[in-house]
């Protein structure tokens, strides 16, 4: 898994803010979190002395393509379907109390994990508690997987 | 036409009622909810099985037909297998044994039926998952590794969930204790509740709980505070149930009256029950069919004065000495039987009915292609907790089912 | 002069015991010929400091031996620390070469395997191989 120094060194670094980040290295938290994308440094899409930079970054990035926004990765090869993380997840609970709550699978949409041909699949990520104004750091779905199939970079 | 159905799984013994299947045009598409396993279960095998005799293709009338001559002229047949059969199959299958004084066992006789024989002899007390799910606070997975064997067991059923006297979940009114040899996937999840012991040391580890149960101190080579404080837990509990698995019954299987001494005395302080840990999602289904008719859980002859039970009459003991034919039902011993004795498959006739072509198929002298439990053919299985459930059909196929397959061999029988 | 051939690799008394795995078992379940089935199937995990006693690297090949039979199957290192002196296989064709036709109470060693194993340079015994020593 590669880090936002990494990321950086890969950069113009010249805080010019036309990604609109204050700096190239907040950039850089954001490339790693999924929160933006490489295509919003113009200076790296629009200039020919940094096209090295923009072909390394393309490979460094891409076993991030997984990620969510809030840094949810699902490594699938190691996932197993077994649903913990989908009735321990508290937002599961809280959204779907009688199905995920209970150990059934999710009876609404509203929930985050939902196994689909024996994999375990994430929506509704803004709802992790993870994320936004209030975030901590849950670690619900991470524990109870028997195979360290959940990350968060 | 593309329809969502409402499906009870058939990939293990958990049978599990909730899961979504996407049909379209009579073809399986996706699955929501099912684990690894019984994904792999509904979208079924790369080599489906073909109907030959002696290794080449046949017509099905005739495979048939050439089986039941065979077991006509056999004198010890043997019938095996019958674990991923519906309960009805099964009935057919006793049935079928009974008319040829054949001998009929099933792969719980190396697997749980020991341990089904000491719940139905001794009346050990049991409860269902739904109960688990509701009341249990104290769960104990002994030589069992559920996930990896059954793996929505925690998930669905015995620690994640709320239950109704659990309502704070596992974080705060639960506790899952782990007794095996390694640290397996399920041990990881019990964190600092898993007991790791020698191989073979559950009988010394059971009596030194015991002990500690009894307020004696243990003797054994073991962190002694550690199996005391397991006691104190134990004790505690109002509501605790023991998964038992091969790692605990191959352990103790000259000794299973450790399991009935255990549990009488976990119930002197508390509430506890035993489930097997069952794999083959109608195992135990054979156990209880067979055990209605005969008395007995497996391992059994059909004679002129009556059915009789013993060691010796165990596929394995058959395989070794005595059966002149055997018919395998939905199972692949050249797979699952030490090869020390499979091998003894090459020297008899086989006839084999599953789905797929499986190793025993390539010793095999008819192979009779049969469609899939619970997902081409309806029926009732027995689950892990020994409660019946409802299995249903899928999809439509011109195939045989395993039942119609064995009632034609009776049919055909001089 | 290289000594070294004449050498026979030193073998080692293990016990192994069989355990069940959700991926190999479903991988298995769709296609038992297949390659991925038997990559799966014909592994002996062991524990790190084990492997270094016997002098046995991660990823090489092995040779079990027990009375009733042998296989090659690949070593993987355990991520955990196991207990000394046993080795462990998923339940499959490669494991049950090895088990005795011995039973106690109609059940055979399944988890109570005795083997000497030792390095070697032969490939991954195949299903065909086993199939014919039968």
């Amino acid at each position: 898994m590669t880090s936002a120094m990494e990321i950086y060194q890969l950069l113009p670094k010249t805080n010019c803010k036309k990604c609109s980040e204050s700096t190239c290295m907040a950039f850089a938290v954001a490339l790693l979190t999924r929160a933006k994308h490489y295509g919003e440094c113009p200076p790296l899409m629009e200039e020919e002395k940094y096209r090295d930079y923009k072909t390394k970054l393309e490979q460094l990035l891409k076993p991030l393509e997984g990620v969510e926004e809030n840094g949810l990765i699902i490594h699938e090869e190691l996932c197993s379907g077994c649903g913990n993380c989908v009735v321990a997840c508290p937002v599961d609970v809280a959204n779907d109390p009688h199905g995920s709550g209970r150990g059934f699978g999710p009876t609404n949409e509203k929930v985050i994990f939902k196994v689909v041909d024996g994999k375990v699949k994430a929506a509704n990520i803004m709802e992790c508690r993870r994320f936004g104004k209030d975030k901590i750091l849950c670690r619900a779905c991470i524990d109870p997987c028997p195979t360290e199939a959940i990350e968060f970079v | 036409m593309e329809q969502s159905v409402t499906w009870t799984c058939t990939g293990c013994a958990l049978l599990c009622e909730d899961i979504q299947v996407i049909i379209n045009n009579n073809k399986i598409e996706k699955v929501e909810n099912a684990c690894l396993k019984g994904k792999a279960r509904l979208f079924g095998c790369k080599h489906p099985a073909r109907s030959t005799i002696n290794q080449v293709d046949a017509d099905i009338s005739e495979a048939i037909s050439q089986a039941a001559r065979i077991l006509t002229d056999s004198e010890h047949p043997l019938l095996y297998g019958w674990s991923n059969s519906t309960s009805e199959a099964q009935h057919a299958g006793i049935e079928l044994a009974q008319s040829l004084g054949a001998v009929i066992d099933s792969t719980s006789s190396f697997c749980q039926g020991i341990t089904i024989n000491e719940i139905f002899k001794n009346n050990l007390p049991a409860c269902t998952l739904e109960d688990v799910r509701e009341k249990a606070d104290v769960i104990m997975y002994w030589g069992a590794d559920p996930m990896s064997s059954h793996p929505r067991h925690l998930s669905k059923y015995s620690y994640f969930p709320r239950g109704e006297l659990r309502q704070r979940g596992y974080e705060e009114d639960r506790k899952a204790i782990c007794i095996d040899v390694r640290q397996s996937r399920t041990a990881k999840i019990c964190k600092d509740k898993f007991y790791m012991i020698p191989p073979q040391g559950d009988a010394e580890f059971i009596r030194g709980l015991m002990d500690g149960l009894s307020g004696r101190v243990p003797k054994l080579d073991y962190d002694i505070k550690r199996i005391l404080e397991l006691a104190a837990t134990l004790k505690k509990a109002e509501f605790g149930v023991i998964f038992v698995g091969l790692g605990l019954i191959y352990s103790i299987k000259s000794q299973m009256q450790l399991l009935l001494e255990l549990i009488n005395k976990l119930n002197e302080f508390s509430n506890f029950y035993l489930i097997p840990m069952t794999g083959h999602f109608n195992m135990r289904g054979f156990n209880h069919n067979l055990f209605e008719k005969t008395g007995f859980v497996h391992r059994v002859k059909f004679t002129d004065e009556g059915a009789i039970s013993g060691t010796e009459y165990s596929v394995i003991e058959q395989l070794k000495n005595g059966a002149d034919a055997a018919v395998i039902v939905g199972s692949d011993p050249l797979t699952s039987l030490p090869a020390s004795v499979s091998r003894r498959l090459k020297n008899i006739p086989v006839i084999l009915i599953d789905p797929c072509t499986n190793l025993t198929s390539k010793v095999a002298d008819i192979t009779i292609p049969c469609s899939v439990s619970g997902i081409e053919v309806s029926g009732t299985a027995i689950r892990l907790d020994g409660q019946t459930q409802e299995i249903s059909s899928l999809i439509e196929s011109n195939g045989l089912s395993d039942e119609v397959i064995i009632r034609r061999i009776m049919e055909e029988l001089d | 002069m290289d000594i070294g051939k004449f050498i026979k690799a030193p073998e080692y008394d293990i016990i192994i015991v069989t355990y069940r795995d959700v991926f190999q078992a479903s991988i298995c379940e769709a296609d038992r010929f297949g390659p991925e089935c038997r990559e799966m199937s014909a592994v002996i995990i062991l524990d790190n400091t084990e492997m270094k006693r016997m002098g046995i690297s991660n990823e090489s090949n092995v040779l079990l031996k027990s009375k009733w039979g042998n296989v090659v199957v690949k070593v993987r290192a355990s991520t955990k620390s196991e207990q000394k002196g046993i080795g462990f296989m998923v339940n499959s064709p490669w494991s049950n070469a090895l088990v005795s036709d011995e039973t106690l109470n109609g059940i055979p060693e399944y988890k109570n395997i005795h083997v000497k194993i030792t390095t070697t340079k032969e490939v991954l015994t195949s299903l065909e191989d086993l199939l014919a020593g039968l």
